[in-house]
């Protein structure tokens, strides 16, 4: 099986799963505890259906939709997701060469294997950056004003990570960063030399935003986890996410609001968009999907910000139901992490193609020219 | 394993795969995406359960029904497929005459493998031609005429292929029309050589219909996806359909309507009737199955045109709900071809036997013995 093989979530999921060790294919597969929410997230977009116009003279639809102040050439765009190095060398570099190429949003992670710089220097795509609020504040500060130096188009406060998700996998394969080598992962490495080598022969890990602030990042064998307990400030509160809208003063979200008051807080404080998320399942299990939420949140408040979904989007029709249920644009993450991993750059590319394809398709299938004709008329949930 | 122990939709299914190459067997089984739509048409009927009625008297039942101002002995047909000769070596020679043994409509593709004329002058019994609009203007000319002339009595234009969509399994197995010998469908192929001896023996694989115009019709390998996406007219509209209606100037439908502002109109350009179809969940999956979207269909146009439930039917009861929902008429494509695979002219005609020895057991159980007698008291949702 290669990258050529790959036309779907599971072909991805399981060409990475035979290119990853064991502990980093399950810290991007698995959720928190049973993940019943992680499985919902996907499920959700089932218990709705589409219904097309036919005979709607549709040509070329236009994909295009506009988020955090720049218009993207279709409505799905990367997550940001911790330490891509760990699934290719070139991590966040291949990520943000791919969404260049086809026109959407990079995110990047606070947690990322390369700098806001170093990223910023080799793609000119629409940037996200994602941010931890720490407890050492000069450690926020510096992200935020290195963003806007480096061109950054947005920002989004992730807002469901005040203490890390219970990610039993995680716990079974050892994972932690740089992994830590157990007896039972051994053979897991041991069975993946390119990966091994790779790893080995390229630059040395570490989470380039915050090394120069923390020695987390480099050398001591740490987990997620761990770091997120030790240096995010579980005492965030909302006047700490207006601080870093006004600090920051450009289009904004926070990532992880799930609820309709929530919702309209965000209002409140001036974010420009808010990211319905529940973390992809890995935070609080038993927690609402986003599919199920997201029409909710729309009616009360999708006329004065932009709602991005993001959670479960494996398919075209997926982006299309979120679409029509009242958010602007999504965004995915495992998707293409496994992307990643099968193929590197060429592997984001291919999911991006993939993903295009099929938006565009459906988007013929159900008639519809543009996105702003996706709207409640075109979906209709089942009991 | 033979006909003989085929019972019912599954058992067809089961055979044809045993008969027929993986790819041809993917392409009839498949669907789009991830399949969750054509799993839906399916199981949409399990969440409406059917209330008897008792003590009627039925020793005798009726299962004609008239749709399209025709007669037809029973309330299902079958519906227009591609390709049949792919399938068995008689493809529609031995649908039709099956059909014809039955009193019912057969639908015939566009994308046939045998000619209109020679359908015609087979069976008398009623017949569809199904129409897809191509860029080709004089292609679709061609088409109305010949079915025209071959007296056909219903057009059918299909809606819901303005694109060709993600059918996965054909993306892995290499389906093309003729099949391209892949290394991994070879082995495939060879391991069912009755297949390819009736494929290379039986006359010469064609699509009449179109190869006088296209390429796509003789030995160039294309997929029906490709198919759909470059010679279909994408920027087809309702105007469009409105002229070909008032071209063909006879009983006209529109196949793949699914919502309730399209059926409306389709009354207004002057349909005699539409398919609430999704192409058996073949083209846009996450769509609405039909089942589950009929009720509100016939509320509105049910009085105005002839309504049919077209899509996951594998059973005598489905059928019968949704005829008691309002639908006309039902039919489907997998409903024969997997008998078409699994024996050719007896397979398909024991498929409609089953299904109606099924009907009218059905019937009895429900207390029924003509088609009109069923209504939504009959049913019960969930």
């Amino acid at each position: 099986m290669n990258l050529d093989d790959c036309y779907n979530f599971h072909d991805f999921r399981k060409l990475a799963k035979k290119k990853l060790p064991a502990p980093i294919f399950h810290y991007i597969d698995g959720g928190s505890d049973d993940e019943v929410t992680l499985n919902r997230n996907t499920n959700a977009f089932n218990d709705c259906d589409l219904v097309p116009n036919i005979l709607a003279s549709v040509g070329e639809p236009d994909l295009s939709t506009t988020v955090f102040g720049k218009k993207i050439d279709m409505p799905l765009f990367l997550s940001p997701c911790a330490m891509q190095s760990l699934y290719t060398p070139e991590g966040d570099k291949a990520s943000a060469r791919a969404a260049e190429k086809h026109g959407t949003m990079y995110s990047m992670s606070t947690m990322a294997s390369f700098s806001i710089e170093e990223v910023a220097e080799i793609s000119n795509c629409p940037k996200l950056f994602q941010l931890y609020v720490h407890k050492d504040q000069s450690i926020t500060d510096d992200l935020i004003d290195r963003c806007r130096a480096a061109n950054f188009n947005g920002l989004c406060l992730t807002v469901d990570t005040l203490v890390a998700g219970n990610r039993e996998r995680d716990h079974r394969t050892g994972f932690t960063t740089p992994p830590k080598l157990t007896l039972e992962s051994l053979l897991s490495f041991a069975m993946r030399p390119e990966w091994v080598f790779k790893y080995l022969t390229n630059k040395k890990f570490e989470l380039a935003n915050i090394k120069n602030k923390t020695d987390k990042g480099t050398n001591i064998a740490k987990s997620v986890i761990d770091y997120i307990n030790e240096q995010y400030d579980p005492a965030m509160n909302w006047k700490d996410a207006e601080y870093c809208i006004k600090r920051w003063n450009g289009p904004f979200a926070l990532k992880g609001v799930m609820s309709v008051e929530d919702a309209k807080r965000a209002i409140d404080i001036g974010c420009t968009a808010i990211m319905i998320s529940n973390h992809g399942g890995r935070q609080l299990d038993g927690s609402r999907s986003p599919f199920d939420q997201v029409k909710a949140i729309s009616d009360a408040v999708g006329d004065k910000l932009e709602i991005i979904l993001d959670g479960g989007v494996r398919r075209g029709t997926h982006v299309l139901k979120a679409l029509a249920a009242g958010a602007k644009a999504c965004s995915f993450g495992k998707m293409f992490l496994f992307s990643l991993g099968a193929g590197g750059q060429q592997g984001v590319e291919r999911v991006l193609q993939n993903m295009h394809d099929e938006i565009r398709r459906n988007m013929i299938l159900m008639g519809c020219k543009s996105l702003k004709e996706l709207d409640n008329s075109k979906i209709i949930y089942k009991k | 394993m033979n006909l003989n122990d085929c019972h019912n939709f599954g058992d067809f299914r089961k055979l044809a795969k045993k008969k027929l190459p993986s790819p041809i067997f993917h392409y009839i089984d498949g669907a789009a995406d991830d399949e969750i739509t054509y799993a839906r048409n399916t199981s949409a009927f399990d969440d409406v359960d059917l209330v008897p009625n008792v003590l009627r008297g039925v020793e005798n039942v009726d299962l004609s029904t008239t749709i399209f101002g025709k007669k037809l002995d029973l309330p299902f047909y079958l519906a227009p497929t591609a390709l049949q000769r792919l399938f068995h070596y008689d493809g529609e020679r031995a649908v039709g005459k099956a059909a014809k043994k039955y009193n019912t409509m057969f639908g015939v593709s566009a994308l046939a493998t045998v000619s209109v004329e020679e359908i015609s002058s087979m069976i008398d019994t009623p017949k569809m031609f199904q129409f897809y609009f191509h860029k080709d203007r004089g292609l679709n000319d061609a088409c109305l005429e010949r079915a025209k002339a071959a007296k056909f009595d219903v057009m059918a234009l299909t809606v819901d292929t303005i694109t060709g969509g993600n059918r996965e399994r054909d993306l892995r197995t290499g389906f093309t029309s003729p099949p391209k010998l892949t290394l991994s469908s070879l082995f495939s192929f060879a391991t069912k050589p009755m297949w390819g001896i009736n494929y290379l023996t039986k006359g010469k694989f064609e699509l009449p219909h179109l190869q006088d115009h296209v390429k796509e019709g003789t030995d160039t390998n294309t997929s029906i996806g490709n198919y759909f996406s470059t010679m279909l007219d994408q920027s087809m509209n309702w105007k469009d359909a409105e002229k070909l209606c008032s071209q063909w100037g006879g009983h006209f439908a529109l196949k793949g309507i699914m919502s309730v502002d399209d059926a409306k109109r389709a009354v207004d350009i002057g349909c005699t009737g539409i398919m609430v179809s999704n192409h058996g969940g073949r083209q846009l999956d996450g769509s609405r199955a039909p089942f589950d979207q009929l009720a509100e269909i016939v509320d509105a146009v049910g009085d105005k045109l002839d309504v049919i439930c077209e899509g996951g039917i594998h059973r005598g009861t489905h059928m019968l709900k949704a005829l008691s929902l309002g639908a006309k008429a039902c039919s489907g494509g997998r409903l024969y071809l997997y008998a078409l695979a699994a024996g050719g002219q007896a397979g398909v005609e024991r498929a409609i036997e089953k299904y109606k020895t099924e009907l009218i057991r059905d019937m009895k159980l429900m207390g029924c013995t003509k088609i009109s007698d069923l209504n939504r008291n009959n049913l019960r949702f969930r």
